[in-house]
């Protein structure tokens, strides 16, 4: 198995702190001085909120063993960045944002997948996706789908050469 | 742009939570879960249980219906009083009816194992 590239990566917050910048490339972010990944998931109840409207919204997720920084962005109508992008589509993105960001209220538990970016020397997650959960029972099965995963797939992968240079 | 920063509610169970437990601290942040036993509307204070152990909860911030003999999950900071009454201020709280307390006090018992682990094999 490769590096994981445009793979959510399953992260309890403790070891998603832990993360670490790649000296050359932006977008990843060594675990543990070996695997490079781009993107995570976490799952835990959101204990912070401020929102910046048609900005921005941060927000904390406490899965119980640290807290994951979070940002979704609003700003997709007024962001040169989308300027080139159809304007129907950009519409959608923007709805589809204000939707999750409703969504996000204190004391739900949300799962939160993302791209992995840095920000003032912190990692946290440039949010893509947010789904509600209601099942009292998800946060268990994903800090045992976490361990799982630690333990078989991400401290077990053999890196590329591409992958190893990077990494130097 | 990360949050502001805040403590992350450790997981600890009603019974753990003794004089004896490294928790056992003013001002530490903790995740509790038990069922609510009783629930005063005067001074917004539950009382949770799990097992033979309780806990009070203050929870003047919360917006959350509360139901006797249902269960709960509270984020917040444990206020050891002068007269060594123990409350926890909550800041968000949840139901959660439908938990398997089994399973959730076994996965916690994995999931410190899998930290410990990790830290001890940290470079």
């Amino acid at each position: 198995m490769d590096a994981l590239h445009n793979t959510h990566a399953k992260l309890l917050a403790f070891d998603f702190v832990s993360l670490t910048p790649t000296a050359s490339d932006p977008t990843a972010f060594h675990r543990k001085g070996k695997l490079l990944l781009t993107r995570a998931e976490t799952v835990g109840v959101i204990t912070t909120r401020e929102l910046k409207p048609n900005k921005f919204l941060k927000f904390a997720v406490d899965d119980g063993t640290g807290c994951i920084p979070c940002v979704l962005w609003l700003n997709h109508l007024t962001s040169p960045y989308f300027s080139r992008r159809s304007p129907p589509d950009v519409r959608r993105i923007a709805d589809v944002a204000a939707r999750f960001a409703s969504q996000i209220q204190l004391g739900v538990v949300a799962r939160v997948r993302g791209r992995i970016t840095a920000y003032r020397g912190s990692v946290q997650i440039t949010v893509s996706d947010v789904i509600v959960e209601r099942d009292p029972n998800v946060e268990m099965l994903h800090w045992l789908d976490c361990i799982k995963l630690a333990r078989k797939c991400y401290g077990a992968l053999n890196l590329s050469p591409h992958d190893q240079n990077r990494l130097s | 742009m990360a949050s502001s920063v805040i403590n992350a509610g450790a997981l600890v169970t009603l019974q753990e939570l003794n004089s004896a437990s490294p928790h056992f601290k003013q001002g530490a942040s903790l995740r509790v879960t038990g069922k609510l036993q009783e629930y005063s509307f005067e001074n917004a204070v539950a009382l949770i249980v799990d097992g033979n152990a309780t806990l009070k909860i203050d929870t003047q911030h919360l917006n959350i219906n509360l139901r006797v003999g249902s269960i709960y999950q509270f984020i917040g900071e444990l206020l050891i009083q002068p007269n060594n009454e123990v409350i926890l201020k909550a800041r968000v709280g949840r139901n959660v009816d439908g938990i398997d307390l089994n399973l959730y006090h076994q996965s916690l018992k994995l999931l410190r194992e899998f930290i410990s682990d990790q830290i001890s094999n940290t470079p």
